[in-house]
Order: structure tokens, then C-alpha cells, then sequence
């Protein structure tokens, strides 16, 4: 009931007005209208809308409408000192880093939040993005501490308590009024233009590889193989180079698993490493689009024998005991890239579902989907997160994916028994499947639409089915949408998510969820029902003109985050 | 590792035990009990609670310490700190949160760049010219780094004009190759296709003239580019059907639009019936024209620079956070990995912020509007209200390790309380026998409750000096200062306005091997003797604020008592470890 009669005053004012409703003059209803926009402070034009992008270790902030944040900040233990603790300028500071963060610890201190919240302490999450989001406000964003409308943005599998955690201090803390929440992989499809895409998010603690089909998530797969493991196998790459007496004295020599500061590694990892090409991508040349990614790939790998092996970069160190400069050569320093992602050396059985490699993650996101939406989403990939910058990363992903459908096609079924039957003839082929498809198949229900005309649709060169009353209403809709790429493997370049959440935000498009401040201190995480509950035809529609106001009664939701 | 002095922090009683959202659960079930719970200086959320007493603030009115997170603050000047040049507050929204004009950081080191002229120093010869006058330093500028010598040659740019650098910077690309802003996209575009009205009137994509279906385009550009598509895709979508966004362009004689305001006032049943009726109307972005990018991956070429450029010739991470955000980049994640690819900083404003408190809406600091004066009109600090604490030693036993404290031994601390106010005050300490955390040393406040006189002018000491020195009440029984004897219940020492007692300490033994299981190594800071106190100050001041003088007998009754009661943190001084 709050929620209406809060959206109510400006309406009402519309209809005294015009008493008619609506017959008497052209004029009056504009004004209903701007409280049908769901901002009834766009009465205040001087009013801006903060957005906010959070991740595991930095979180990004600016206004809408900017194309890049204002400001970034990074979480680390600089920050989490006392205010006028200034030993960070001391000289031997750096130094004493394993007396901080050692362990378990080895680089938590540089994480806002950790996913998994048994242990965590959610109101230090809560100071740590209160501390941060103030130094953006008075660093970056240079504005006072009015009450303002935020919009987060945020990742989709982010655990209700942290993000009860999140809303609690920017509406306690920063008193703003309401909060949207837009979920990071549809403000990346939006940024990069799609409506469908698949988003593999190479982030700090787990990647996340999303299929966004009409502004909606489908599915989500995820991998711990990310940003944390690169910097532990960094690590363990230049430790293992160093001799006994660079490290930390006193440490046996298995006793203490860290030699190096974690600012040191990370460091390391963001400057030099690299990952190596994939090499499927020379061994042959298809005809499906690849075209252009694979040729130059192919120079390179043929520049990388004569100079690889025996170029070394030298890299100082000096966290260890004794400051120390290692000489790795750049094969080496590819190393730590491959063991994170990929693992080739493990058989692919080896890997629990929450490790598998990589390519073996998007190409198994990828089968699981829906053919129509496999169709779409596989010419649309798009790479973000904090790994997207290691050189190579990308382009490797996308050619062992390709690399695996042209090897196996989208059969979800494999081994030698299925490996058998491949060399068996066609037809045979198509009969073994129909007759397996049922119940060792994985695949939902529309993955079905394969197998019931008894014909094997490669995704790769479907035709689209002419259907003539859908091609005529597709053609009364839009003319240019026919020319939709589908069906082949490209990947697509984004602005990211808070340049993506920038948009949507300046074209009035409602969130997906949208928390009222008073509604929220009343009821908490426990008000909010299932994002189902709510009127989703128009809370979902992201992009497009839907009205957050048309949400019935009192009830609001956290959208994909879901409900308690 | 040098020795600790004696510090005091202040926990603003604004982040009293409040939680936000739920304590980390497990540790510890008598935490639930908030009354009995002592401050546990050492808890990682403390860090964000304590100050020191000089960052704090008060308010008079409401009688209450405000730390930098219960202040609400309004900004007085924009200023960039270079030039300190003040900036109107419209130019923000507009022009960013940089200096406009030609303040730059080194990206390397980030000193100030300066601008110089490339030309060589004139010619002495050319000084004796028949006008006279040196020849003006022409020609390109380049910024230049005083402190590490680098130079905006090294990636490339150079200046034609030695003003409003930052302009000429926007449109240089790194190498000098010159930049085409969004502004020009867009002009290019319409040259292209004729006479299309503007951005919303949506180009059609084949419209386009220049063709090139994947052009590469910077941040900026792309953005430009897919907000024009989107909101041209939102006018398109729904100009047929009765939709909201039309309305920017909104004709009131077509019969939707009378449709659209007839079903505005009928409820929500519309919005759903337009709902269903919506779905892939938008159709995506499909050239670059409309802000699709089709990614290149084939990154060789950087990886074949990075291996040329080795470990130096990339940036470290504490120069590509503080790298601006490029607008001219091409793709946001290749961005600024090699040296070849920084960008002058240009100086971050700043801001004078007066701040007021977030109850009673009073200013409490508020600094002077000029930019060069440090001068403040108002400023309300807690120093001026609260009593400064010192810590001295008074009796420490030799340790191993010189200014450290000897472990299982009990030292003497000496407690000085100051009073800045004009009251007399009370003050009672309360401190929990054992400090929270692994090591629990035992605390013994000697002299929890006494009273300090009230400030008076720092003159009327000194002129009363000769006569009053034995103000200077010492309580020890014995004469002489190095025996004399602390006593329990009695004040040390007391002056004009402030009282010192002596707090005992036994500091607990660092050694991990009379903790039972837990064998994690100290961690920082650990063996730091703090003692978490509760400090309670009552005084009476006068009612209603009157300062008219009233008979002194009235003035009992009209006196009212406030109190304020705060947990500060005393750290005593680093436990040796032998």
C-alpha cells in the first residue's frame, strides 16, 4: 500500500486537472506521465543519479549518463587502517607485509566481500564500502552528501546477505532515497549494444559465464578459475624461481605458502603475464567466420618458436628476503595462465563442476542452452572482467570453443562410445541419438526441438526456419532484422557494465529491481518477494519504457537476486 | 622497529553496536548480550570507527562528538589544487572532475608537469636582434616532468599553442595522431547522409556513408553512438504502438497518442497489454554506426610489444589506477598496460566542504570561500570540548628490548586529563579487567572517578603563577619523585585544568606457546598494548543559554547536568616478544 499511495500524489494531481480524464485538454497529462516515468524527482532537474558498479575488489562510480566512471577504487588494507594510521609511509612498511596478510589471508585483505559468507563479517563489508564509497565521493565525485538516487550495479549471483548488506549502508549510511539494482552481465549486453549475449566474466573470485537472451539471464555457469587463482599460480611461479635464501627467513621451506607479498604477485600478473595461442587455431582454417582471427593467430604462432622460448623479461622482486630479479622467459610466464585457465594436462573428467576449465565452461554453458537462444548467444560473446586484460586470454577461450564445437558438434553426449558411433554412418548416428536423447540427456526441454524432426541440427549451420507468418510480422516490425548474425561463433565488444548500466539508466529504463528506502528499513531483505510475484512484465523489461510505478501494491523484489 | 609512542584514538559514538546486518556468526555467544559487550579495539570493524581526537568534530547544540561519518557536507569551492583556480560548480557536470586548463601529472611519477617549448634555447646571438626583445618561445610544447624527466615526447604529443593544454590533449590520440571526438563522428555521418534531422531522427544504419560496418571506434564514440541507437530504437518501437517514449517527440493530433492518454488514466492494464505486445520490437545494434563492436581478439601484436617491452616497459598498477579515464581509447580492456600508452593526469579537483550537523542542521565547520586562505569562520572541533588524554611512562620495569614493555610485569602509566571546557567536569573511567582479544593483559585503573577544574584563560595561570604553584597538588606520600607510590582511589597529580592518575598495566606474554590450539602467528600490531576505556564526563552548564547574570542562588536550579560518554582506545606501547 505505501508504494501506491507514495506514486499516487503526482497522479492525482494530473487527474484534478483535468476532471474529464484525459478528454479536456491535450496538455494536463504530461504531468501524470512524469510520475508514470517512476521519477518524481524529474520535477528536480539538478538532481543526478549516482551508479555504482561493485565488484570483489574495486568498485567503480560516476553519474548516469557518463560513457566511464568518475572514479574507481580499490579495496585493499591501505584502507582498512584508522584514520590518521599513516605507517604506510613509513620505510620499512612494505616490508612487514607478511605480518598482515599471510595464509589464508594472503590477499583477502585486497577483497571487498568473499562469496562464500559463512565466515564473513558482513559489517565490515559494510564499513568497507562505506569507507570507499565516501573517498570516491569526495575524491571523484566532488558532491556533497544530499541524499541521493543510486543505482548499483551489481554481480547476479551476489549472496542476499551481502547485498542486504550493500542496501543497509547505502540507505543508512548515505540515506538515499531508493536504490536500483541492474545485474552485471545485462548492463554488459547493453553495452555492448545486444539484446542476447553470452558474457563470460573473468573476474577476481570465480568466473561467470552468463547467456543473456532478450535482456534475461538463462543460465549461469561458474568456475573458480579466475583472477585469484591466476595471482596464487603467479606466485607459485616465481617462488618456485627463487632460490632458498630470497625468501622470508625463518619460513621452512613448506611451512609458509607465501614468499611474496600479494601486491608484489598481483602486480607481476597484471604487468607480464600473458597467455599463450590456442593450438587448434593454426591446425585448420574453417570457413565459418573465423576468418580473420585466425590468420593472424597463425602468424603468431609462427613468430612464437624462433622468439619465445629463449627471450626472457626480467622482473625485480622485492618482497622476498632479499630483493631479487628473476629471469623467466616468456614461455614461462605463460605458465601461470594455462594452469588457471585451461589445466590441458588433466583429462577432462578430473574436474569437480565448480573447476572445469574455461573453454570447457563456456562451451558447456553454451550446449546446455535452448538451440534459438544457442544460436543467438554464440555469435555474441562478449568478455569482461579484470582477466579480460590478460593479453591472449580472450582470444584463447574463443578459439579452444571453437575448437571444441567443430570437434564435437553440440552432442552432450562423449567417449568412446559415442566417439564409435561417430565413425559409424550417418544414419545410424541419428537413430543411436534419438534413442539416447531422453534420459542421459542434460539438455532442457527446448534443447528437445533437436532431435523431434529426427534430423541433427548443427547450430553452426542452422537456417533459420521460414516461417511465413513470423517472417511477414518480423518484416512489419523491423526490416533490418533479418540480418542478425546467429549461428556462428563471434565475439562482441562491450563497454562494461557500468558504462552498459549508464545507459540504461539515461533512457529511463527501470531497473530490474528498485528498493524504496522507507519500504526497506521497514521490511528488509524479508519484504521483498520472488521476482515472479511482481508484476514482471514491466519491472523486467529493462530496456524499454517500463513503469516502475504499474508495480502493484506494496509488493518490490530484488529481481535476480531473488528473495529470502 | 621504532618505538610505539603513546596514541589515543576516539570511537564516534555514532557506530555504537548497531549492526549492520548481522555479526559474523560463531565466534563468540556472549556478544549478544550489547550492554556487557566491551569495545574490542582490535576487531577489524574497529578500524573504522576510531579517530583520533584531532579528526574529530562537535556540536554544541546537540552536545555530541560528529566524526567525518556522522557529518553531513556541503561543498563550499571546487578548486583544482595546482593552479588554484576555483571552478564553478556548473563546469563539473560538464567538464568532469578535472582541472580544464593546463595542470598536469607526470603518469609516471606524478609530479606537476610544466610546459615547455621544444625550440632550443634562442640563440645569444639572436638576443642582440635589432628590436631587442628575445624571441618568444614558439613552435610545438611538450609537457615535461621536472622530477623524472619524462616527457610528453615519449608518447608521442606535442602542443601547439602552451595554453589550454587539456583541450589540445582531448583531441590528441598518443603517437599525436589527432582524435576524432564523438562530435565529429556525428558530423561526418550526417555528411554522409544527407539531411537526416538529428540523433533521435535514427540514422538508418545503411544510411551511413561511410560504410564500414566494423569501424573501430573509442569509448566515447561507441557510447555516443549506441545511446543515439537506443533512444532512436525507443522512439521507433513505440511510435506505432501507444508508447511512453514517443513522447519526446510527441504529436498530440495522431490517434494514438489519444489512445496512448486515454489508457493512462485506466490503470495498469494497459502497461500490460503494451508489455505483451513489446518484445523484439528494439532490435540490437548491428554496425558500428549503432555502437556494435565486434571484437578483435587477436592480440598478438600486444603480446609481441609486451615481450619487447619487458617488465619496465609496462606500467606498474598503482600508474594505471591513477590514470584518467581515457575516452580516446579503443577498447577499455587493453587500456594503459604498456609505457607508450600513458596519458598526462590532469589534476584532480578539490573541495572545501563546510559541514553541518546531520541532526540539528548546524554548521559545525566551515571554512573561508577563497581558495588560497586556510582559514576557517567556523569550526567546532571535539578537542575544544571533549578532555585530551597523554599517556606517560611513570614506572616501567627494564625490558630486553629498550621502549618496549616487559612482558608479565606490571608497568605504571601516567593518565593526564585535560579540560578544555569552562566547567568543571566530572569524569569516570571504566576499563574491562582483561583487554579483549588472544593476549589479555590485566588493566587497573588506580583512580577511576575524580573531577577537573574548569579551563580558565591561559593568562590568569601565569600571572597567578608565583602564588598558586602549589596548586600543583601531588597525592604520593613520599617527597621524593622517583619512590613515591601510586595509590589506589587517589589522583596523582592535578592542576589548573587537568588531573593525571596512574593506570597499572601486566602485559600479557606474546608467546605462542602458551596459547592452547591456535597457532597462527601474531599479526600486525598484535603485540600493541591497547586498552579499550570508557570515558563518561558529566558538567553542569547553565539552562536556556542565558548568560545574563542571574543571582547565584538561582543559578542551582537552573543549572542543567549534561554527560557525554565515549570509548576511546589508549595504546601503551609495544609488549616485547622476548
Amino acid at each position: 500500500m505505501s508504494t501506491s499511495t507514495t506514486a499516487l500524489p503526482h497522479r492525482a494531481v494530473a487527474n484534478i486537472k483535468s476532471p474529464g480524464g484525459g478528454v479536456s485538454g491535450p496538455s494536463t497529462p504530461l504531468r501524470g506521465i512524469a510520475s508514470n516515468f517512476g521519477s518524481p524527482s524529474s520535477l528536480r532537474a539538478e538532481e543526478e543519479l549516482l551508479l555504482i558498479e561493485f565488484g570483489t575488489r574495486k568498485l567503480h562510480i560516476g553519474f548516469a549518463g557518463d560513457a566511464v566512471p568518475r572514479g574507481t577504487v580499490w579495496f585493499g588494507p591501505d584502507q582498512q587502517r584508522r584514520v590518521g594510521d599513516f605507517r604506510v609511509w613509513q620505510m620499512d612498511y612494505r616490508d612487514e607485509w607478511a605480518k598482515r596478510a599471510s595464509g589464508d589471508q594472503w590477499g583477502k585483505d585486497h577483497e571487498l566481500w568473499q562469496p562464500d559468507v559463512r565466515g564473513l563479517d558482513l559489517g565490515l563489508v559494510g564499513d568497507k564500502i562505506e569507507r570507499a564509497m565516501r573517498e570516491a565521493i569526495t575524491k571523484y565525485m566532488l558532491i556533497d552528501s544530499r541524499p541521493r538516487r543510486m543505482v548499483c550495479v551489481l554481480p547476479s549471483g551476489l549472496p542476499i546477505p551481502i547485498l542486504s548488506t550493500t542496501l543497509e549502508t547505502l540507505f543508512s549510511r548515505f540515506l538515499s532515497p531508493t536504490v536500483s539494482l541492474l545485474s552485471i552481465p545485462v548492463a554488459v549486453a547493453v553495452g555492448a549494444g545486444v539484446r542476447s549475449a553470452l558474457v563470460v566474466d573473468l573476474g577476481w573470485s570465480e568466473t561467470v559465464v552468463t547467456s543473456v537472451y532478450e535482456y534475461r539471464e538463462v543460465r549461469t555457469d561458474r568456475s573458480v578459475r579466475a583472477g585469484r587463482m591466476l595471482t596464487e599460480q603467479t606466485h607459485k611461479l616465481l617462488a618456485g624461481h627463487l632460490t632458498q635464501a630470497q625468501k622470508k627467513p625463518g619460513a621452512g621451506p613448506d611451512d609458509i605458502e607465501h614468499v611474496l607479498s600479494f601486491e608484489e604477485c598481483s602486480e607481476v600478473t597484471s604487468r607480464v603475464v600473458w597467455c599463450k595461442p590456442s593450438h587448434h587455431s593454426s591446425a585448420t582454417n574453417p570457413e565459418d567466420g573465423l576468418a580473420t582471427v585466425e590468420e593472424q593467430d597463425e602468424t603468431d604462432s609462427r613468430n612464437h618458436p624462433s622468439g619465445g622460448a629463449h627471450a626472457t623479461t626480467t622482473i625485480p622482486l622485492r618482497s622476498g628476503a632479499t630483493p631479487a630479479s628473476l629471469e623467466l622467459s616468456h614461455d614461462q610466464l605463460a605458465e601461470p595462465c594455462e594452469n588457471t585457465f585451461f589445466e590441458p594436462q588433466c583429462s577432462p573428467r578430473s574436474f569437480d563442476d565448480h573447476e572445469l576449465p574455461l573453454h570447457l565452461l563456456v562451451y558447456r554453458s553454451l550446449l546446455e542452452l535452448p538451440l534459438d537462444v544457442r544460436a543467438v548467444c554464440m555469435s555474441r560473446i562478449i568478455f569482461t572482467g579484470g582477466c579480460a586484460k590478460v593479453l591472449g586470454l580472450r582470444g584463447r577461450i574463443f578459439d579452444d570453443v571453437s575448437h571444441l564445437i567443430r570437434e564435437r558438434g553440440w552432442d552432450p553426449v562423449q567417449g568412446k562410445a559415442s566417439g564409435k558411433l561417430g565413425t559409424a554412418s550417418r544414419l545410424k548416428k541419428r537413430g543411436s541419438r534419438q534413442a539416447s536423447g531422453g534420459p542421459t540427456s542434460v539438455q532442457p526441454d527446448g534443447a528437445g526441438g533437436e532431435e523431434q524432426d529426427g534430423v541433427w541440427h548443427d547450430a553452426a549451420n542452422t537456417v533459420p526456419e521460414v516461417d511465413p507468418v513470423e517472417e511477414q510480422l518480423r518484416r512489419s516490425r523491423d526490416r533490418k532484422e533479418h540480418l542478425q548474425v546467429h549461428g556462428k561463433m563471434r565475439a562482441v565488444e562491450s563497454l562494461g557494465a557500468w558504462s552498459g548500466a549508464s545507459l540504461v539508466t539515461q533512457l529511463k529504463a527501470a531497473a530490474i529491481a528498485t528498493v524504496d528506502r522507507d519500504v526497506w528499513q521497514q521490511q528488509g531483505t524479508a519484504g521483498a518477494s520472488r521476482a515472479g510475484d511482481v508484476d514482471t512484465k514491466s519491472q523486467r523489461q529493462s530496456v524499454g519504457p517500463a513503469i516502475r510505478g504499474a508495480t502493484s501494491g506494496s509488493s518490490w523484489t530484488l529481481g535476480v537476486w531473488g528473495a529470502v | 622497529m621504532a618505538p610505539l609512542t603513546p596514541y589515543t584514538y576516539i570511537q564516534c559514538p555514532c557506530s555504537d553496536a548497531s549492526t549492520l546486518g548481522r555479526q559474523a556468526d560463531g565466534d563468540s555467544p556472549e556478544d549478544d548480550d550489547l550492554d556487557d559487550r566491551t569495545f574490542d579495539p582490535r576487531a577489524p570493524r574497529s578500524n573504522y570507527s576510531l579517530y583520533p581526537l584531532d579528526y574529530l568534530n562537535y556540536c554544541e547544540d546537540c552536545q555530541q562528538i560528529r566524526c567525518p561519518r556522522c557529518v553531513a557536507e556541503e561543498i563550499v569551492t571546487y578548486f583544482c589544487p595546482n593552479c588554484l583556480f576555483e571552478v564553478p560548480s556548473s563546469n563539473l557536470k560538464s567538464e568532469g572532475n578535472r582541472c580544464t586548463r593546463s595542470c598536469f601529472q607526470c603518469p609516471v611519477c606524478i609530479g606537476p608537469l610544466s610546459v615547455t617549448s621544444i625550440e632550443s634555447q634562442p640563440d645569444p646571438n639572436l638576443l642582440a636582434a635589432p628590436d631587442g626583445t628575445p624571441a618568444p618561445h614558439s613552435g610545438p610544447y611538450i609537457l615535461t616532468c621536472s622530477y623524472c624527466n619524462w616527457s610528453s615526447t615519449e608518447i608521442g604529443i606535442k602542443f601547439d599553442k602552451s595554453n589550454s593544454i587539456h583541450a589540445q590533449l582531448a583531441k590528441l590520440n598518443n603517437g599525436g595522431t589527432a582524435r576524432l571526438t564523438a562530435k565529429d563522428h556525428k558530423e561526418r555521418r550526417k555528411e554522409g547522409s544527407h539531411g537526416l534531422a538529428g540523433p533521435p531522427a535514427a540514422p538508418a544504419p545503411t544510411a551511413a556513408g561511410n560504410g564500414d560496418d566494423n569501424e573501430e571506434l573509442d569509448v566515447e564514440t561507441q557510447f555516443a553512438n549506441l545511446k543515439s541507437f537506443y533512444q532512436s530504437q525507443l522512439a521507433d518501437s513505440t511510435a506505432g504502438s501507444s508508447g511512453l517514449a514517443g513522447l519526446t517527440d510527441l504529436g498530440f493530433s495522431s490517434p494514438t497518442s489519444l489512445s496512448r492518454i486515454m489508457s493512462i488514466y485506466t490503470g495498469g492494464t494497459v502497461h500490460d497489454r503494451r508489455a505483451k505486445a513489446r518484445p523484439g520490437t528494439m532490435r540490437e545494434a548491428l554496425s558500428s554506426d549503432e555502437g556494435l563492436q565486434i571484437a578483435s581478439l587477436d592480440e598478438s601484436s600486444a603480446i609481441r610489444e609486451l615481450h619487447e617491452a619487458g617488465y619496465d616497459g609496462t606500467i606498474s598498477t598503482e600508474q594505471s589506477t591513477n590514470q584518467p579515464p581515457h575516452l580516446g581509447e579503443v577498447y577499455l580492456h587493453g587500456s594503459s598496460r604498456f609505457a607508450s600508452s600513458l596519458r598526462p593526469i590532469p589534476y584532480l579537483l578539490r573541495t572545501k566542504r563546510s559541514k553541518r550537523c546531520p541532526v540539528c542542521r548546524h554548521i559545525i565547520s566551515k571554512p573561508e570561500a577563497k581558495v588560497a586562505t586556510t582559514r576557517f569562520r567556523i569550526k567546532l572541533v571535539a578537542s575544544a570540548y571533549i578532555p585530551t588524554i597523554t599517556i606517560r611512562p611513570l614506572n616501567i620495569p627494564s625490558s630486553p628490548i629498550p621502549g618496549t614493555l616487559p612482558p608479565l610485569q606490571p608497568s605504571q602509566f601516567i593518565l593526564t586529563f585535560q579540560n578544555p571546557r569552562f566547567e568543571t567536569i566530572q569524569v569516570t573511567l571504566a576499563t574491562p579487567a582483561k583487554t579483549p582479544g588472544r593476549f589479555a593483559s590485566k588493566v587497573t585503573v588506580l583512580c577511576p572517578q575524580f573531577e577537573i577544574d574548569a579551563n580558565t584563560d591561559v593568562w590568569d595561570e601565569a600571572l597567578k603563577d608565583s602564588s598558586d604553584k602549589t596548586k600543583i597538588r601531588r597525592r604520593g606520600a613520599a617527597g621524593e619523585d622517583g619512590t613515591h607510590q601510586a595509590e589506589a582511589g587517589k589522583i596523582w597529580e592535578r592542576g589548573r585544568n587537568w588531573v593525571s592518575i596512574v593506570v597499572e598495566v601486566v602485559p600479557a606474554s606474546l608467546r605462542m606457546d602458551l596459547l592452547e590450539a591456535t597457532a597462527n602467528p601474531l599479526k600486525e600490531d598484535e603485540d600493541v598494548l591497547e586498552i579499550p576505556m570508557f570515558v563518561r564526563v558529566e558538567w553542569e552548564v547553565e539552562a536556556g543559554g542565558d548568560e545574563v547574570g542571574t543571582a547565584p542562588g538561582r543559578d542551582r536550579e537552573t543549572k542543567e547536568r549534561c554527560e557525554l560518554a565515549y570509548w576511546c582506545v589508549l595504546g601503551f606501547g609495544r609488549v616485547s616478544q622476548a
